[in-house]
């Protein structure tokens, strides 16, 4: 059931009790997971909280803690499964389920009182009615017996019968057509900044992880535009109230601030230099095709029109002439034009604290995905990668780590993109477009968690779509297979990206996967709660891209 | 004069002061000490003849120069604090290479005033306070601003005390930046533990 | 040399890192025994025969102040040996890990058994009676519930209220501090801010 009241049904049912709270491994449920942990420790609520990663994990994690504990909160994940029947719960323990991932299970909608999902649905999210997916039947199984001895059925038991399978089509079609796409809802990470806000202990500090997780989202595409852009100006108006107190004297220096204003919107840059930022920045790097000479030409152009010099360019931002950092967002947007690049210059969060650098909500985002999926050669494991993004988020050292960790990363994904377009290995498999990283290729190591992979999906993707003249490349989708690094000899993630022409970025592939796996019986496990993302077994793989061929087609 | 026979400093079980007074004195017999000729290696005597020259630990040089009576042996200063070191010591003392020249050099020192000749004592003392001086403010610079990598390197020529003192600036600064990034009052794990953790990490990294 | 088998119990103890204890050097210690016995056993004699030849004077003299040595030396072990223990057993707590008691000898056993009956009985007769637990809280604590990180699956932990909780790798905690501080200080915990 949705919980109207979330302070009175949620809030308040858990003080006084230990709570069980599983956080998804992705950045938008680590920032809700640290604002709720902020709101506890105010509170002096005592709770265990722990990463969890594949729904094998999850089992886990609740099978251990289920004897100990009355109330689970779970964050980004969940929502997509049959929650009691999943985990085996006992009736007296509540769930509280807190998930952008949709379309949510209808049992967990229609559920009584055990699961209680915070948050609303929107407006335009359809979900079958009650009546059209469960039904009382009485199941008598009386049947009647004429005086012979023979039992016989009686008219109406037939026409009871048949219009109960009618139903059930009818109700399996409408749950079909309900999870085909799986897509995202508003950011977990929005909504427990507004339960801090109602409950009045919001502060700039859980703000800005809400900001974060925004850019997160930003990064990942897997909001639509609007949407989003709807979401900033929602924050940007608590950014409004929360410094609005603070700017009495306008002598002193704001400690803290966080600012809306236009900015570049290339990755990292403030850490790294203009042009190694312009090259691995995916929406630059696709409009001007940087992998290639020409497209480099292209670049120096751009950068002797607006006047940079090229030394200047090719060092460490912070180490470029005053002058010409501040007027950097202007100089960029009167060409961008001229060279494809709308959408360059666009207002974005910021935060500055005294004597710092100002440092963009972005650069946060960037850098707690790389700490969150490192590569597989440093040997870490996800809850150790989940508590350095967490602990990145604080700033500080970890925060540089993270940097550095995100730049690497953005390097691999972009050599592993320039390999794929460069030795043609985009290959067009009829309904979609296909690529796989080899085994063994360095660059494998990094690729080697769902979010990097959908990174390199997205970049592959825009770059193939602006180099191919095929008019149809831009409707076309992508399928990406990796080595899994654990088990690189006999698993690899497949990984679905939708076309770039659908903009209401609605994921078909999970249904698909799952269709595909089933008729082939290949061995897969769909274990990932993003579900376009799969881990399949390496020898099934050519029966199951057949299946998925004659799936799309 | 005080006597100095029977002081130590700082406590009687002091681990550094026993290993301090170990270092060898050079000195004269100046009487017969009879039945103990195995002290001297070189010569096969049953007895040590006056005027020999035998070098002594300086526990041992310290009574035998202090005797009230006649002293039974005349000591020198040993090679490390006489006029050739001094002069370079008094020309640079920063770069010299203390310990090599004996890892004990100021508490040595210390122990050598009371068994040095009168006139020579007043230099000595002038001596080890000099290079103190000088030595120190590098040392305090270092202990600052140094990082853990560094650290092996710069305690290389540093002598004992110094070295204390050298750990203790690096102490400071350590709470000092726990108190600035506000960790100060974590509670962490016994510092024997977390010693004895770091040493098995550093064989495990090691073999 | 005289001396040099006390010394060389000195340079163990500085050559073990600070805060350990090394294997007792029995060894060791009963050569540097015998060593004081055999010097005081040639010093009465030739006490005995001063009166002929006073020119005895000078070895009396030098293996009295190595006697001395010898002494000072043993002392200063077993002093610091001991020192090291009663660190010990503030920060580990009354048992002490088996590697730690394979490297005692008895006498230091029997003291640190001692020792910690005197510091339990100390500490019981605080607080008219009540008792105190002088090794908890030795910095002063900020805040009732602190947040802790497990660093090793641990299992089950039982808070004093009956509440149990299970504390594996990497998860994150929120609890009272008293009940966290000794797990903490065996750093099965870790306190974060």
């Amino acid at each position: 059931m949705f919980v109207t009241n979330i302070i009175k049904e949620f809030y308040d049912c858990i003080s006084g009790k230990r709570v069980l709270v599983l956080v998804h491994s992705d950045l938008d449920a680590i920032c809700s997971g640290k604002i709720l942990q902020a709101l506890f420790r105010a509170d002096h609520i005592l709770y265990t909280l722990c990463p969890v990663l594949t729904l094998s994990d999850l089992l886990t994690a609740v099978k251990s803690h289920k004897e100990q504990i009355s109330s689970i909160i779970l964050i980004n994940c969940g929502g997509t499964l049959d929650l009691v029947e999943f985990l085996e719960l006992p009736p007296h323990i509540k769930v509280f389920l807190a998930d952008t991932h949709r379309p949510l299970h209808v049992c967990n909608i229609y559920s009584d009182d055990q699961i209680r999902i915070l948050g609303q649905l929107d407006d335009d999210e359809e979900v079958p009615a009650f009546g059209d997916v469960f039904r009382d039947d009485e199941t008598s199984e009386s049947e009647e017996e004429d005086e012979d001895g023979v039992s016989r059925i009686s008219e109406s038991r037939l026409e009871k019968q048949r219009e109960r399978r009618l139903w059930e089509q009818k109700r399996n079609k409408l749950l079909f057509d309900y999870s085909q796409f799986s897509y995202f809802a508003g950011s977990t990470a929005t909504l427990m900044f507004e339960l801090a806000w109602k409950l009045s202990k919001d502060t700039s500090d859980l703000l800005w992880l809400a900001i974060v997780s925004l850019s997160g989202e930003q990064l990942c595409s897997i909001r639509e535009q609007h949407k989003l852009a709807l979401c900033a100006a929602d924050l940007n108006t608590h950014v409004a109230r929360l410094h609005h107190t603070n700017h009495t004297d306008t002598t002193e220096p704001a400690a803290d601030t966080i600012t809306f204003q236009k900015d570049v919107q290339l990755s990292l840059y403030r850490h790294w230099s203009l042009v190694e930022s312009m090259r691995h920045s995916p929406l630059t790097a696709t409009s001007l095709k940087l992998w290639t000479h020409k497209g480099e030409k292209k670049m120096f152009e751009l950068l002797a029109e607006l006047g940079l010099p090229l030394t200047e360019c090719r060092q460490l931002f912070c180490g470029m002439d005053v002058k010409l950092r501040s007027e950097l967002p202007t100089l960029l947007e009167g060409k961008a034009d001229k060279y494809g690049l709308g959408g360059l210059v666009t207002p974005s969060f910021s935060r500055s604290h005294v004597f710092h650098s100002r440092c963009s909500a972005s650069d946060f985002a960037h850098a707690a995905l790389a700490l969150l999926e490192p590569p597989s050669t440093d040997g870490l494991s996800m809850s150790h990668a989940f508590l350095d993004a967490s602990d990145c988020l604080n700033g500080s050292t970890v925060f540089a780590k993270g940097i550095a960790s995100a730049r690497k990363q953005l390097e691999a994904v972009y050599r592993q993109m320039q390999t794929f377009l460069d030795m043609n290995q985009v290959i067009s498999a009829g309904p979609f477009l296909y690529a796989t990283v080899l085994q063994g290729s360095p660059l494998a190591a990094f690729m080697s968690g769902p979010h990097v992979l959908g990174a390199l999906g997205r970049f592959t993707l825009g770059a193939h779509v602006s180099a191919s003249r095929n008019k149809k490349a831009r409707s076309l989708p992508l399928v990406l297979t990796t080595p899994d690094s654990s088990q690189p000899q006999d698993w690899c993630l497949v990984c679905g990206i939708p076309p770039l022409a659908d903009t209401s970025h609605r994921n078909f592939f999970g249904k698909a996967f799952e269709q595909a796996v089933s008729k082939t019986q290949s061995r897969a496990q769909l274990e990932f709660f993003d579900s376009h993302v799969i881990r399949l077994h390496v020898e099934d793989r050519s029966k199951f891209f057949d299946a998925l061929i004659s799936l799309l087609s | 004069m005080a006597n100095f026979y029977t002081s130590y400093y700082p406590n009687y079980f002091s681990v550094e002061d026993i290993l301090a007074s170990q270092d060898r004195v050079p000195c004269k017999f100046e009487v017969t000490v009879k039945g103990l000729g195995y002290l001297d290696a070189s010569s096969g005597n049953e007895d040590i003849l006056p005027g020999s020259k035998i070098e002594l630990p300086c526990w041992m040089a310290r009574p035998l120069c202090s005797s009230k009576r006649l002293p039974i042996v005349s000591a020198q200063l040993p090679v490390n604090y006489r006029e050739r070191y001094r002069e370079i010591l008094s020309a640079d003392a920063c770069v010299v290479d203390l310990q090599k020249l004996g890892p004990h050099f100021y508490e040595l020192g210390l122990h050598l005033l009371p068994i040095t000749s009168a006139p020579d004592r007043p230099r000595l003392a002038a001596l080890l306070t000099q290079v103190l001086r000088d030595r120190l403010r590098p040392i305090m610079d270092d202990a600052q601003h140094c990082s853990a990598d560094e650290t092996s390197q710069k305690i290389a020529k540093l002598d004992r005390l110094e070295i204390r003192l050298f750990r203790g600036g690096q102490e400071s600064v350590r709470d000092r930046e726990r108190w600035l990034d506000r960790t100060a009052h974590l509670l962490s794990m016994a510092p024997l533990l977390a010693a004895s953790n770091a040493r098995h990490k550093r064989k495990r990294q090691d073999s | 040399m005289l001396g040099d088998k006390a010394f060389s119990l000195i340079q163990e103890l500085d050559r073990s890192q600070h805060g350990t204890l090394p294997p007792f050097n029995e060894d060791a210690v009963r050569q540097a025994l015998e060593e004081i016995d055999s010097l005081f056993q040639q010093n009465v004699a030739d006490i005995n025969h001063l009166a002929e030849d006073d020119a005895l004077v000078a070895g009396i003299h030098l293996r009295h102040a190595a006697l001395e040595r010898n002494k000072r030396c043993l002392l200063a072990y077993l002093y610091n040996r001991l020192e090291r223990l009663r660190t010990m057993r503030w920060q580990l707590g009354s048992v002490l890990p088996s590697d730690v008691r394979t490297n005692l000898c008895e006498p230091e056993l029997e003291w640190f058994a001692q020792y910690s009956s005197t510091v339990a009985r100390y500490m019981r007769s605080l607080g008219d009676g009540q008792g105190l637990d002088l090794t908890v809280d030795l910095k002063p604590p900020k805040n009732l519930y602190i947040e802790v990180r497990c660093l090793q699956d641990y299992g089950e932990f039982e808070l004093e209220e009956g509440e149990v909780v299970l504390l594996s790798k990497d998860s994150t905690h929120f609890l009272p501090m008293e009940h966290c501080q000794h797990l903490i200080r065996q750093g099965v915990l870790q306190h974060v801010k």
